[in-house]
């Protein structure tokens, strides 16, 4: 169980995450959506305490973030480090030794080359192998999907299903609404850092719909396209 | 391209203040470092011009850099861009250029202008693609990333080595291993971005005492076929030889431990006194590591979450 009590965060006077509460259960995927801006990277971090913030975060499993396998948007690889030393530096970070890296490659990734060389879907299928074989019990993963390949889409699919099943939490941000109605079972929505709506997979339907009419609202018909 | 320029001379100036100095007085403290170095270098070898001729070029060819010539190429077009480039590298060989021409080398002067207007011409790919194997690769990441970039290093301290004891002459032995340990030093430099300190599952003591064991096994590693070497063709200077050892191992724990003093900022002006001011004084090496180990500690503990 992961529980999050009165989160708050602010930048300066920015107030950029408002009061958040959320309850994310073992053996559930649960969803955030919002715009860019909405505060879902930083809700991440502040999960994972890279950030300061206010408020609380519980875990059934302490220190939290000893056991959390975190997949940033943009991951950074230093520059000379092959796949499999990326890999493995996470892995003994996490105390995971003698783990046979080439065998578990499931992405096919050329982990001799050096992982600056990878283009952006290889670098995300790279960040998601290596926190994959560090054995978390907790996932976060933002923007998964995005950049990587319609295949390697399925096959991430696939794992999140695995790691519901195998009882872990799996919280997901993306962009494209039809990967999370496949994999979560709740979604909530942030905007401008409030939580503004939690809805359950029964609901999802719905949430699609408002969400398209706020946004697209009559924005097309304002370009007056010819 | 005015604009461009603009932007370099900000861009460079908030480079400068980053580290904590004055643009004016970080200009003029770089100007007075290069000269000093430069008549040290003329005053200790007969092959200074060229040393001088060789650092240009490498500042040169990094500007000649693929990926940063296609980006001009895109923004400003071929004849812009082939100026720009033409009017970066003059800027860069100037002080190289003033220190031949006051050492009246004209000769190597002119040389040099001609090579930095064609070298302006033409770009490079500056990153090797292909992977150097490292001894390093079980245990990621600063020496497998460091000793990629310095390979070449290690060769010609070993050479130096193989030099030193065919002339009889060990203090360049010891150069060597002073070679070796700056290299490695270079390592800790930068600080990595936050999530690979996040990342490990350790408090801020084992996470530190990890990374100080391993940078002192790969230090050793490095420098073992030099202490071997000197050991069996020097023994009775064998107190010398662990000494320096024993000063390379204490700097390289100040080095990394004032790394993550700063973390994640980059080592900043106070810490680099310290180190350089221990440089000049190295008995206050057991006072400098025991300082920046409770101050790393105490900068690390939000992000290990030492509480549990």
């Amino acid at each position: 169980m992961i529980n999050i009590k009165g989160l708050s965060k602010s930048y300066n006077n920015n107030e950029v995450l408002k009061e958040i509460n959320m309850k994310f259960s073992r053996g559930c995927v649960s969803g955030i959506v919002g715009e860019n801006g909405a505060g879902k990277t930083t809700l991440f971090k502040c999960i994972a305490g890279l950030e300061s913030y206010t408020g609380e975060v519980l875990s059934d499993i302490q220190p939290l973030k000893n056991h959390l396998g975190l997949l940033l948007t943009d991951p950074f690889f230093f520059s000379k480090i092959t796949g499999k030393e990326y890999i493995r530096l996470l892995c003994n970070a996490r105390n995971k030794r003698n783990i046979n890296i080439d065998q578990k490659n499931i992405f096919d990734l050329p982990l001799n080359q050096y992982a600056s060389t990878y283009s952006t879907g290889m670098k995300k299928k790279l960040a998601i192998t290596a926190i994959l074989l560090q054995e978390n019990e907790y996932f976060i993963l933002d923007e998964p999907f995005n950049g990587v390949d319609i295949q390697s889409n399925i096959v991430l699919t696939e794992i999140i299903l695995k790691l519901k099943d195998l009882d872990k939490i799996i919280i997901i941000s993306s962009h494209i609404f039809s990967t999370l109605s496949d994999t979560c079972d709740e979604i909530h929505l942030l905007k401008k850092g409030e939580q503004v709506k939690s809805v359950q997979k029964i609901d999802f339907k719905t949430l699609e719909q408002e969400m398209k009419e706020i946004t697209i609202g009559n924005r097309v018909e304002k370009l007056k396209l010819k | 391209m005015k604009d461009y320029f603009k932007l370099q001379l900000v861009m460079t100036n908030r480079k400068i203040k980053e580290v904590g100095l004055n643009p004016i007085l970080g200009c003029l403290l770089a100007l007075i470092l290069f000269v000093a170095l430069s008549e040290y270098v003329f005053h200790r070898t007969e092959f200074a011009k060229y040393l001088i001729i060789l650092v240009c070029f490498s500042f040169q060819f990094k500007l000649s850099e693929n990926r940063r010539t296609d980006f001009l190429l895109s923004t400003f077009g071929d004849k812009s861009k082939n100026k720009i480039r033409v009017l970066e590298n003059s800027i860069v060989c100037i002080p190289f250029l003033s220190i031949l021409i006051y050492k009246n080398l004209f000769f190597e002067a002119i040389i040099l202008f001609l090579c930095s207007i064609t070298i302006a011409l033409f770009s490079f790919r500056t990153a090797l693609n292909f992977t150097i194997p490292t001894p390093f690769s079980k245990n990621p990441f600063e020496f497998s990333t460091g000793f990629r970039k310095t390979f070449f290093i290690f060769p010609l301290a070993y050479a130096l080595t193989t030099i030193a004891i065919n002339v009889d002459n060990f203090n360049l032995g010891i150069f060597s291993i002073l070679l070796i340990s700056i290299t490695t030093f270079s390592y800790y430099s930068k600080p990595e971005e936050e999530y690979y300190v996040w990342v490990h599952a350790d408090t801020t003591k084992s996470f530190l005492k990890k990374k100080i064991i391993n940078a002192t096994k790969n230090y050793i590693l490095l420098t073992i076929p030099i202490l071997i070497s000197l050991l069996i063709f020097y023994p009775i200077k064998f107190d010398l030889i662990f000494l320096f050892l024993l000063i390379g191992i204490l700097f390289l724990w100040s080095i990394v431990l004032a790394k993550y003093s700063a973390f994640p900022d980059e080592i900043n002006l106070s810490e680099g006194f310290i180190i350089a001011f221990t440089l000049l004084f190295p008995p206050l090496i057991l006072v400098v590591v025991p300082y920046l180990y409770t101050k790393s500690i105490n900068n690390l503990k939000l992000i290990f979450n030492d509480k549990y």
